[in-house]
């Protein structure tokens, strides 16, 4: 393509060629969706490659028009190179990393997909010659807030949280290895707890758990959670990735402020009314040193290389886990425009436009 | 006391003035007593303040000082010669818990505005607000505080230092800078003679300031003398028994106002059988250490940095520690078989700490036959997150300021070179291995209406003992999370003119 279209979210054109990885998770999706979307302020006219797992995969992605599938697997060193190189990715290729675990099968794939598929997309990436690789990481390198009322800075020490954050944590190091040795230009998004349309299952439990009413909180639910919903976050991977910001750069993606494990909990309520939903208000009240058990419990069944994810989501529930947006604003002119209230609407009327059952 | 050394006067000068001297032929068994209209107990930033403010308003003073009176300049700043003559125990005192936590104080003329870093900060207006709201202080106004901080601040000639910072200073503020991180620099209670660098400031500490000037009012200050206890009749106080070169003295007084600062203060009226809400809320600034080397000379060891990172205030604060080589081997200490060899690179070692604000709290108690309290402090489980993720973000910053290593101050510490090794720092920390210390110590007798808690009055006065009254440090009703002296002068002067309106000099 001759003249890149310029895009007014960042200073460099958009790319004549976009790969994703993890093409078909809730992100992914979501990704596709919008960068299709001729209605869409991410909307991109050039073509957009999904990587993705298999055949079943690929058919959630075969009815969005500009978008075209890929098979294989970020566990597979050889596979990625293979499909960058099918891809014909190169300089005007940009590479959106999004395939990862959080709640795997075995405790093993924590390492093996967030940790080693890294790796090898690194490597595949820089092999390639793309212009820019997008890492999606998270806040779990970085773990839980010391105190209630502290948020993470754009800068933090890692403390990766159990197997999950060390996995994230050893990807991003995968990346920044690449950027110090000057064979790729990568930078990376750091999304808290994310919500919104494409959703797994387990968020249909979500909002059925705060609707009747029985969501744990702890301690009064004064602990502050950063979540992102997902347009937002597609804003910020799309800043990042037009930006002229130096490789390396990291930055967190969350909504334009934390909020209490009671607000949410009454804004998804009020959301549910809003949409025609039944709604109990409040949650369940659990004393605080309930989380720090489920926390230990997590701790030790990982320790044996098993997951529970009921135990894992109890046992953050407890936390704070709350981040600072300014420099993501200043530098990349991030704005997220929707919020919570908002956020859990649109999630409510996808899921009903979709006939999931919500209670 | 002639004019020339009207301002600095010595200890043998002043220790002993208005004591009863024995003829030659008199029983050296024969009580020694001392007459006066208020005795203060300690001469820190608390007694010398008020010993100020009463001998200017006529009161007949008389200021007990167990320690010595030892001249700014006469001994090397945050040295072991230091620590021998002007600190309590040699500056040895230890809070039991688990971790332990070394505290230091000052005993000596002036207390521990004699040996502190001398950095200054007024007492933040949303503490005094918190304070009075929560502890019921009647009439604890901002406002007065506020202009009572501005006298001090003219008396103690606190300003910024002239000139460049130091090179421990200038690290802790480019790292903050690198990181986005709040910073600033702290003035101090010193003056810079013509032409010199801000390394060679004379510190204003109580020796040059207030008590010269309680002193020309009419104060006397007794040097060595050591007050056990204070007798009390129908809930009053009437004399205390003290000694001085271990003979008995006997002081009599019409008020006593005891500012022995945080621990000796609730000490002394637990002896004496004062208890009630005494010594049972101790509040500190817990800190940790970490050592960081640079790729050039940066030591300074006969001095602290300036700046302060409040990024993360009131929570979390990072500063610079004194650093001579016996301190930066101390600071190596905890990991010493890793650490040691970094000791022989000590001029490009400077030492840092991170402190907290506490939600944990501690008990000072008295315990008959012993001289020191026993005082133990017990760290909650935030705090020790709070240590640790400091600690971590502490070493972050010196990475960020270009530190080559990090050393920090705990048992089975990594070295931190890079980024990656501040995660394997925050695994392997747990509070019980580090070595955890404080300087600020307060609190053990807060003041306020609220009866369930507060040990005085909202002017200092104990609650059901008329003329026994605190103005110290163990007033603070918890820990300002900022260097505490000027508060402690900005409430101890607000409540000894709060006395003096109320109470007539005799005759």
């Amino acid at each position: 393509m001759a003249d890149s279209p310029i895009s007014v979210l960042g200073p460099r054109p958009i790319p004549e060629h976009t790969i994703i990885t993890g093409a078909a998770g809730w992100l992914g999706q979501g990704l596709c969706n919008l960068l299709t979307d001729p209605t869409s302020r991410y909307y991109r006219p050039t073509p957009i490659t999904g990587i993705v797992r298999n055949s079943e995969e690929a058919a959630l992605l075969a009815g969005i028009a500009g978008v075209t599938t890929l098979i294989g697997d970020v566990t597979d060193a050889s596979a990625m190179l293979n499909a960058l190189a099918d891809a014909d990715a190169g300089p005007t290729t940009d590479l959106i990393h999004t395939a990862g675990v959080i709640h795997p099968v075995r405790l093993s794939d924590f390492e093996a997909i967030n940790a080693g598929g890294t790796r090898n997309v690194v490597e595949a990436a820089a092999k390639a010659g793309v212009r820019r690789m997008v890492h999606v990481s998270s806040n779990s390198p970085f773990g839980l807030n010391p105190d209630r009322n502290d948020t993470f800075r754009h800068e933090e020490p890692y403390r990766p949280y159990l197997g999950y954050g060390l996995s994230k944590m050893r990807g991003e190091q995968a990346v920044s290895d690449a950027c110090r040795a000057g064979i790729l230009d990568a930078v990376m998004v750091r999304p808290p707890w994310f919500y919104g349309p494409w959703q797994p299952l387990r968020q249909t439990t979500f909002f059925k758990m705060v609707g009747s009413g029985k969501f744990p909180m702890f301690g009064g639910g004064r602990q502050r959670r950063s979540m992102v919903y997902i347009e937002n976050l597609v804003q910020g991977i799309v800043r990042a990735e037009l930006s002229d910001a130096s490789p390396g750069s990291a930055w967190w993606v969350a909504d334009a402020q934390a909020y209490t494990v009671a607000e949410i909990v009454s804004t998804v309520q009020a959301a549910r009314r809003a949409e025609g939903l039944q709604s109990k208000d409040g949650g369940i009240k659990v004393p605080q040193f309930v989380a720090g058990g489920a926390v230990a419990a997590d701790r030790l069944l990982q320790r044996f290389g098993k997951y529970k994810q009921e135990i894992h989501v109890l046992g953050e529930m407890g936390a704070t886990i709350a981040c600072d947006i300014s420099v993501t604003r200043a530098e990349l002119g991030y704005d997220p425009e929707i919020d919570l209230l908002e956020g859990m609407r649109r999630s409510i009327r996808w899921c009903q436009a979709r006939g999931i059952d919500l209670g | 006391m002639s004019a020339a050394n009207a301002n600095r006067p010595r200890a043998s000068e002043s220790r002993g003035d208005g004591v009863r001297r024995r003829s030659p032929g008199e029983d050296r068994n024969a009580d020694r007593s001392l007459d006066c209209e208020i005795l203060i107990v300690g001469s820190g930033a608390g007694g010398s303040t008020t010993a100020t403010v009463l001998a200017e308003a006529g009161f007949d003073v008389l200021i007990a000082e167990e320690g010595a009176w030892v001249d700014q300049g006469s001994v090397i700043p945050f040295s072991l010669a230091q620590m021998d003559s002007q600190y309590r125990s040699g500056g040895v005192t230890v809070a039991l818990g688990a971790p332990s936590i070394a505290y230091t104080e000052g005993r000596c003329a002036g207390g521990g505005t004699e040996v502190n870093s001398g950095l200054y900060r007024r007492p933040p207006g949303e503490v005094i607000d918190r304070w009075r709201s929560q502890y019921q202080i009647r009439d604890l106004d901002p406002a007065e505080l506020d202009s009572i901080a501005d006298e001090v601040e003219k008396e103690l000639s606190v300003c910024l230092t002239p000139g460049t910072p130091s090179e421990p200073s200038r690290i802790l503020r480019d790292g903050a800078e690198a990181l986005g991180w709040q910073n600033s620099e702290i003035p101090r209670w010193m003056t810079y003679p013509e032409g010199t660098t801000g390394f060679r400031g004379e510190r204003q500490s109580m020796t040059r300031t207030y008590l010269p000037r309680a002193m020309a009012a009419g104060a006397r200050l007794v040097t060595g003398l050591t007050i056990d206890r204070l007798i009390t009749s129908n809930g009053r106080a009437t004399s205390a028994t003290a000694r001085q070169d271990g003979r008995p003295v006997t002081v009599r007084f019409r008020h006593v106002i005891v500012c022995g600062g945080a621990i000796q203060t609730p000490a002394l009226l637990q002896r004496s059988g004062i208890r009630k809400h005494i010594g049972r809320s101790l509040a500190v600034h817990p800190t940790v250490k970490l050592a960081a080397r640079f790729d050039h000379e940066v030591n300074v060891p006969d001095d602290v940095p300036v700046h302060q990172v409040k990024e993360f205030a009131p929570a979390l604060s990072f500063g610079g520690s004194a650093s001579n080589p016996g301190l930066v081997a101390l600071s190596l200490s905890d990991s010493w078989r890793d650490f040691a060899p970094a000791v022989e690179a000590w001029p490009s070692i400077s030492v840092y700490y991170a402190a907290i604000t506490s939600e944990g709290r501690g008990v000072v108690q008295a315990v008959p036959g012993m001289r020191d309290p026993i005082v133990t402090y017990r760290l909650t489980r935030r705090d020790k997150d709070l240590l640790r993720s400091g600690l971590a973000r502490l070493a972050l910053l010196m990475l960020a300021a270009g530190a080559q290593e990090v050393y920090p101050s705990f048992r089975g510490a990594p070295i931190v070179r890079n980024r990656g090794d501040l995660a394997t720092l925050q695994e392997r920390f747990a509070a019980a291995k580090a070595s955890v210390m404080t300087v600020h110590l307060c609190s053990t007798v807060p003041l306020g209406e609220d009866r369930s808690r507060c040990g005085a009055d909202s002017y200092g006065r104990v609650h059901g003992y008329p003329n026994v009254f605190v103005n110290d440090a163990s007033l603070l009703p918890d820990a300002p999370g900022v260097n505490p002296q000027g508060s402690v002068m900005a409430l101890a002067i607000r409540n000894a003119r709060h006395f003096a309106r109320t109470e007539r000099p005799r005759g």
